[in-house]
């Protein structure tokens, strides 16, 4: 032992060691029971935690719902959709690799900056989204170039497909990606996944919750950077397909309604007088639907708004246009059941009935002479409406209007309808805050003036009165719960009065729509009313110097050419309404597209010659 | 009887107490294992490297271990004042790593001059009080030597900005100078000054990064991806292994990469994770012997030098475990600290291996002569 060491010193430091050991054993000793009360007393809650962090489901996507007409023909599918998306972890020159790539399909500039961008903000393993909705051509050989395109993936998914493209446009509406009002409305989780469409108008967009299904899910194991990298197969749910739907409409008479409009502007819908069902539900022009769904250009988008003939709008349903004389049945029906006037009663038409210093002209300057109440709608006299209203008023008028299905608006699935208007004196009090003229109630007696209806309107007004007892509804889709039609509650007798009436336009030598056999089908004849709605006001002086030829105005000044009828007249099947703007007189083109679909309906129904049904379509 | 010094090589090679490099390999074996399982079983991605510098390590601190006391005794002061200088150098001519200048590079290879003053200033403590004569520990001059001895490479170090080595540095110097038997009036003293200093030292003395980290584990922020989901996360490895863990190889939140630098300085928690509470003690279990045959070595030991240099070395040893494990269990604040011999990294395991080595060769010398110097520096 060498001694030039102190022992007291020798004792201080192996004092001071031992107080130092057990310090740093009771330092042990805490991380011991820090560790204990991390693993033991707090491991169910860590154990919960670990699995959260390890597992995520992932949504699967259901197939939407598809939507067929009537005979089983598909109007709205999910098609195949080729698709390229890029997994930038896989790509070594992006910019060579997109240059490559659009030397195949063609990538703007703006596409290749929105791709990096996307890069950019996602994680290096998500696929990118590079273009969707390519041919098949360009699809292929992408594939083909597969070994040359490292990162670069060709994908099948499914997208919405509209195989009649614009023909039921109107009804159908179009799916989109969810924007963020929907996103708020909404909490299902699908609506969050990236390739997910909604319904944005229409059937799509009403049915949306019936026609998308229920999402699936699947157990992944992810790792910290959201990596899938355990697919867990027996965690799986499989996703609900959404329900299929099916229309009432028939896509054959629907193809054969729109092109009876060739290039002219407006709607027209056959319905079935017994239960309501629309056949066809036509605005004129349309639009293709698809190209909703890809995305439209903004040169496109414009292209539709500026057309004046408004192919986007929904005419059939959202246009308000005056009836003209195809209200001439509501005063009618309102007459004769308020029995201010006999059937046999005539009234002299001598061109015009003056009120005050106003003349209200009928639409035949040189009058008709004595007209009953049959010739006075056979022939569309205005006076004889004139004279009858003075007596009746236009709350009655306006009543029945409502009993017919005038001013209302239908749940048939599409948004966007138009109530319309139907005046009396309460109504522009409430509207205009001014007072009722007589002079309204005469514009308003023969549908111009504050009358306004859509063309769906007029198409069930002709239906009731063709059906005479029940108020039937229009529905659309196969299988709607529809309330049991309310009765009518109109005389019968009456009823059939309005609907002879109506037979004589169409069917006698005199009526405005005169056109024996226009059905082509053998002894089916029909019923019906013309309507001239005009655009624009004429003044004493015109009428003085001469009314100036419609096909000589311009085309927006040009009168609404309007019809509703039914068919066949002794037995109604279907009612139609047709409207063409400014399409002229009623008489005109109105008429004649809709004795074509009214036959076609008719045709299509199994009614006449069977060996032309059998034949080629036409 | 014939003593160490007097024979050859491997007379001495086995004198050393065996135990000591036996749990040291054992822990770098530890080691391996759980970076090949933090790797997700790749022997590639840190393992292999792992063991050879273990391997290497040990080979270091047996050659270490055979040196003669007495070269420690007079390297002591040069390797501290070479220490200094290299610090210096890296506060001119460092790299920097993840913003913090800590490494000198010479040809190929990089190393931090912290991790040698660690040794170096033990060192130059032991021979410190090894000189000075016990009445003068708690004198004027006594305080003033250790002061310096302490601060000086503190600053720099804390200059890099190194936090953690800073303190652990400190915290063993002042060890150091408590076991060499300083008087408890300077004792008490230097804690209330400590106290009422620290405060005002983490308003001004500190950098944003290393302000944060302790605000955030006094909960001051509710930052989710930084330090304090990193402490989360080793929280969750940890708890959800229970008392078993989930086994080898097992461990999600490794496997997974949900904690960070689970290789390096959280690598506790694929032991917590994958072993459980059964795990985890018995490593600790490995250390807690590893210290209790350091300090039976220094018990062993007459001299002074010999002493404080065993003790010194195994307290900063131990401080670095502490600190690292409280770190893991989220009772320390995130600090750059590494679980000695276990997490991947070559310096702090040459570091803690050479100290090894120095421990065996104090206590193999331990009946070796060691002159007093004259009490000054130098």
């Amino acid at each position: 032992m060498a001694d030039n060491i102190p022992d007291n010193e020798n004792a201080v430091i192996s004092r001071r060691a031992a107080l130092l050991g057990a310090g740093g054993l009771s330092v042990f000793g805490i991380l011991a029971s820090r560790l204990y009360y991390l693993q033991v007393t707090e491991a169910a809650r860590y154990q919960a935690q670990s699995e959260n962090n390890r597992f995520n489901f992932n949504t699967i996507i259901p197939e939407r719902g598809r939507i067929f007409d009537r005979t089983g023909q598909p109007v709205a599918t999910n098609r195949q959709d080729f698709r390229v998306v890029l997994i930038p972890e896989r790509v070594t020159d992006i910019d060579l690799t997109l240059d490559k790539l659009g030397s195949i399909i063609p990538l703007a500039q703006t596409t290749r900056a929105r791709i990096k961008r996307d890069i950019k903000v996602n994680a290096k393993f998500v696929p990118i989204l590079v273009d969707e909705h390519l041919d098949w051509a360009s699809f292929s050989k992408i594939n083909l170039q597969i070994p040359d395109l490292p990162g670069i993936l060709p994908l099948e998914g499914k997208g919405r497909a509209y195989p009649h493209k614009g023909l039921f446009a109107h009804v159908l509406g179009y799916v989109g990606k969810p924007n963020a009002q929907a996103l708020a409305a909404d909490t299902d989780p699908l609506l969050r996944q990236p390739t997910f469409r909604i319904g944005k108008s229409g059937i799509e967009q009403s049915m949306d919750k019936a026609l998308r299904g229920s999402a699936g899910r699947q157990k992944v194991e992810v790792n910290a950077f959201g990596r899938t990298v355990k697919v867990w197969e027996e965690d799986r749910i499989d996703a609900k397909s959404g329900a299929d739907i099916w229309l009432t409409l028939d896509a054959q008479l629907q193809a054969f309604t729109a092109s009876a409009f060739g290039n002219e502007s407006g709607g027209a819908v056959v319905i079935d007088t017994m239960t309501g069902e629309l056949r066809s539900l036509v605005s004129a022009p349309t639009f293709d639907a698809n190209l909703f769904v890809s995305g439209l250009s903004q040169t496109k988008f414009d292209e539709l708004n500026a057309d004046p003939k408004r192919p986007q709008f929904n005419k059939v349903i959202g246009g308000a246009y005056p009836p003209a004389s195809t209200f001439k049945m509501a005063a009618m029906l309102a007459a004769l059941e308020a029995k201010i006037v006999s059937p046999r009663e005539k009234i002299t038409c001598k061109g015009k009935t003056a009120l005050g210093d106003r003349d209200f002209r009928c639409w035949r300057p040189r009058g008709h002479g004595a007209m009953n109440m049959r010739d006075a709608l056979k022939q569309s006299c205005d006076v004889y409406f004139y004279e009858i209203i003075q007596k009746l008023g236009m709350r009655k008028v306006r009543a029945m209007a409502q009993k017919l299905g005038l001013g209302a608006t239908y749940d048939i699935g599409i948004a966007g309808q138009v109530a319309g208007a139907l005046p009396d004196a309460a109504w522009k009090k409430r509207q205009l805050n001014a007072n009722w003229r007589t002079g309204d109630a005469l514009n308003a007696v023969i549908g111009q003036g504050y009358v306004l209806s859509s063309p769906l309107q007029l198409a069930v007004m002709s239906a009731r009165l063709a059906n005479g007892r029940s108020a039937i509804t229009p529905h659309l889709v196969v299988g709607a719960e529809l309330p049991p039609p309310a009765p009518l509650d109109i005389n019968p007798g009456h009823m059939d009065f309005v609907r002879d009436a109506m037979f004589s336009v169409c069917e006698e030598r005199g009526g405005t729509a005169y056109k024996p056999g226009a059905l082509g089908i053998d002894s089916v004849k029909m019923a019906g009313k013309t309507g001239t709605g005009q655009v624009r006001a004429i003044s004493a002086a015109e009428h003085l110097s001469g009314v100036v030829r419609n096909e000589d105005l311009p085309w927006d000044q040009r009168d609404h050419s309007i019809f509703v009828g039914f068919a066949p007249y002794k037995a109604p099947r279907f009612a139609a309404s047709v409207l063409v703007e400014h399409g002229g007189s009623g008489a005109g083109i109105a008429a004649r597209i809709c004795r074509d679909i009214l036959g076609k309906a008719l045709k299509l129904d199994g009614m006449g010659n069977t060996a032309e049904l059998g034949g080629a379509a036409p | 009887m014939r003593t160490a010094y007097q024979r050859g090589i491997f007379g001495k090679l086995l004198d050393i107490d065996w135990l000591l490099p036996v749990l040291a390999a054992m822990i770098g074996l530890v080691g391996v294992a759980m970076i090949y399982s933090a790797s997700g079983g790749d022997w590639d991605l840190g393992a292999q490297a792992h063991l050879t510098r273990l391997c290497a390590g040990l080979i270091l601190m047996l050659a270490i271990a055979v040196v003669n006391i007495r070269f420690w005794l007079s390297a002591a002061y040069p390797a501290y004042i070479g220490a200094l200088v290299l610090l210096l150098g890296v506060e001119f001519f460092g790299v920097s790593v993840n913003g913090s200048q800590r490494w000198l590079e010479i040809g190929p290879v990089r190393f931090q001059p912290s991790e040698m003053m660690k040794i170096a200033m033990i060192m130059a403590l032991a021979r410190f009080y090894h000189d000075l004569p016990a009445f003068r520990v708690s004198r004027p001059e006594g305080l003033l030597g250790a002061i310096l001895i302490i601060g000086m490479p503190m600053a720099l170090i804390l200059r890099q900005p190194d936090l953690g080595t800073s303190l652990l540095l400190g915290v063993s110097g002042v060890i150091i100078v408590f076991l060499a038997g300083i008087n408890w009036k300077v004792i008490i003293g230097g804690v209330l000054t400590a106290g009422i200093s620290a405060p005002i030292f983490i308003r001004y003395g500190l950098h944003e990064y290393q302000r944060a980290r302790i605000l955030t584990f006094f909960g001051a922020t509710g930052d989710p991806t930084g330090a304090d989901y990193q402490i989360t996360q080793s929280k969750i490895a940890l708890g959800s292994g229970g008392v078993t863990g989930k086994g080898f190889q097992n461990g999600t939140q490794a496997s997974l990469k949900y904690v960070p630098e689970n290789r390096t300085d959280f690598i506790f928690t694929v032991i917590g994770e994958e072993f459980g509470l059964v795990g985890g003690l018995l490593t600790m279990g490995i250390f807690i012997a590893l210290f209790a045959v350091c300090f039976r070595l220094a018990m062993a030991c007459k001299q002074v030098f010999s002493r404080l240099l065993i003790l010194g070395l195994t307290v900063s040893i131990a401080m670095y475990v502490y600190i690292n494990l409280a770190m893991v269990m989220g009772l320390a604040p995130v600090v750059g600290v590494p679980l000695i011999l276990i997490s991947y990294g070559g310096t702090v395991m040459l570091a803690v291996l050479a100290s090894c080595g120095i421990i065996l060769s104090a206590h193999l010398y331990r009946d070796q002569e060691l002159p007093k110097g004259s009490g000054v520096l130098l």
